[in-house]
């Protein structure tokens, strides 16, 4: 890189300059009149030349015009016949005249190289600025990329914070319950002929209440594994799937008049056994909600029309809830009824929201009391999953 | 001191699941082979004859009921610590736990255990499973050489 140490141009009074340009012809004149003194002929042309060229070059394009009437100043009344005087013969204008042309095109040529200089000085300075800004945003880039590590580990911290508590939910509560459920029942076979039927009746009660605490942990535990497993995503026929979980839940259908009515369900992007959980959980409630009905109705069917997401809905007959509560219906241990009415833990639909949105999905419900009740939800329709059904068919 | 026969190694820490264990064994007289220990250390302090167990007959136990989560040493050091040892390594271990975890599972299994049961909750099942573990590997098992014998 080169690194100018004499910058009389740039930023420089406009009298420094012109001194400047005017200082570089009177050393030029006075070591041509000390060669000439010498004896040496013709060394002021080359001279004063240098002088013009470097007043270009460090004064600019002012200061490099003064340089040359000067030099032909100069010249003229120090070097050309009669000396000492401004006359001019016709027979030295041509000397002049390609003197004159000669300073100018060289003047004019540094003036060219000097701008050429000065526009990638600009270009480097400018760099320089650029290189800079980069710099601080990389530096940026590094701290947000720290503080995101931090934010991750610090998730992650509380994630297995999570886990260990699910972790000793599962053993730690069990083992009381079961001590709670087994010296109750060890009771009532060793007592149980010393007992009154009020007696029996609270061992009884004592022990129902055990086993609906232990199914009670056993769905919490189950809802929180859904929250910390990976989503194994697959193509999964929905159709297939509603079979499987049709003839799951034969046993509790045996004896019941139940009308079917199953529209064609689409193929969709999803962890297959998560899927299946979703409509088990939402034909289990309908088959449930149902149970007072003869014949009981439920329709389970596609609804097409947005061209994102694909959504499925499971419709009965039954029971039905009143909207004014439908935003608690999918609250974990959250339910609309009596547990003397219908039986069960309160969190099948919160596992139906949770992993529905675990996929991207969303669930709603419409209803009314004694009306049946209508669930839907909603899974996006991923550019893959399309395109591979489209080719399928 | 007399010499104690063990068949049957139980590693437990709450007495009230000891008690129940014990209970489930009695109906096949099983109840007089089984050493209890109540944690991990207690529990090696027993297969090296240490301890209390010093001058104990040299001979391992037909099965181990191995609890997971143990004061001092927990089940999973216990069961590395058997694996990792020339005399104590072919005792047949059963892990019996509350913990449904995968994670206590596999490493469970990798750690050579030879069955692992889950606690059941319910009171019958519980007894049912002990027994069964009891009847089946005190009983049916051919124990490894170096085991106490009927």
């Amino acid at each position: 890189m080169v690194h100018w140490n004499l910058d009389v141009q740039s930023g420089r009074s406009p009298v420094l300059r012109y001194g400047f340009s005017v200082v570089c012809i009177a050393v030029a004149l006075g070591v041509a009149l000390i060669f000439q003194r010498y004896d040496f002929r013709d060394v002021e042309v080359p001279v004063f030349g240098i002088a013009i060229v470097l007043a270009t070059w460090y004064a600019g394009t002012g200061p490099s015009v003064l340089a040359v009437l000067l030099a032909s100043v100069c010249a003229n009344y120090f070097f050309v016949e009669p000396i000492y005087s401004f006359a001019v013969s016709v027979r030295d204008l041509p000397f002049f005249s390609v003197f004159l042309v000669s300073a100018v095109i060289a003047a004019s040529f540094v003036a060219v190289r000097r701008r050429i200089e000065d526009e990638l000085r600009q270009a480097r300075d400018y760099l320089q600025v650029e290189v800079e800004q980069r710099k601080q945003r990389e530096q940026e880039v590094r701290s947000l990329n720290q503080q995101l590590a931090k934010r991750a580990a610090e998730l992650e911290a509380s994630n297995k914070e999570l886990e260990s508590f699910a972790y000793s939910v599962s053993h730690d509560l069990r083992a009381p319950l079961r001590h709670v459920v087994g010296y109750a029942e060890l009771l009532q076979k060793h007592a149980s002929s010393l007992l009154d039927d009020k007696s029996r009746r609270y061992m009884q009660t004592i022990l129902e209440a055990a086993k609906r605490m232990g199914n009670l942990i056993d769905d919490l535990l189950g809802f929180s594994r859904i929250g910390r497993a990976d989503t194994k995503k697959t193509e999964v026929s929905l159709d297939q799937l509603l079979k499987e979980v049709i003839t799951d839940i034969g046993p509790e259908t045996r004896g019941r008049d139940i009308a079917w009515k199953i529209g064609p369900l689409p193929a969709c992007y999803a962890d297959r056994s998560m899927l299946k959980l979703v409509l088990a959980n939402l034909v289990a409630n309908a088959v449930k909600f149902t149970r007072m009905r003869t014949p009981a109705e439920i329709e389970i069917g596609s609804v097409d029309g947005n061209p994102n997401e694909l959504q499925v809905f499971v419709r009965d007959n039954g029971a039905g809830f009143d909207m004014q509560y439908s935003d608690k219906l999918f609250g974990v241990f959250q339910r609309l009824h009596l547990p003397e009415d219908f039986e069960g833990t309160g969190i099948g639909l919160a596992t139906v929201q949770r992993i529905v949105h675990r996929h991207g999905g969303k669930v709603r419900a419409e209803g009314a009391v004694d009306q049946g009740a209508t669930f839907y939800f909603s899974l996006p329709k991923t550019q893959a999953a399309a395109e591979r059904t489209a080719n399928t068919q | 001191m007399t010499p104690i026969l063990g068949r049957i190694l139980i590693v437990e820490d709450d007495p009230r699941d000891v008690e129940l264990s014990l209970t489930a064994l009695e109906e096949y007289n099983l109840v007089n082979e089984v050493v209890v220990t109540r944690d991990g250390k207690e529990a090696l302090d027993y297969l090296y004859c240490r301890g209390r167990f010093a001058g104990r007959v040299d001979e391992n136990p037909a099965v181990m009921l191995l609890d997971l989560k143990l004061p001092k040493v927990g089940g999973l050091e216990v069961l590395q610590q058997i694996r990792s040892d020339e005399r104590l390594k072919m005792i047949p271990v059963v892990v019996l736990t509350s913990s449904h975890e995968e994670k206590d599972m596999m490493r469970s299994y990798t750690l050579g255990v030879n069955a692992y049961v889950v606690k059941p909750v319910d009171f019958h099942e519980f007894v049912n499973a002990v027994k069964e573990l009891g009847v089946f590997w005190a009983i049916i098992n051919q124990p490894p050489p170096g085991s106490v014998r009927k």
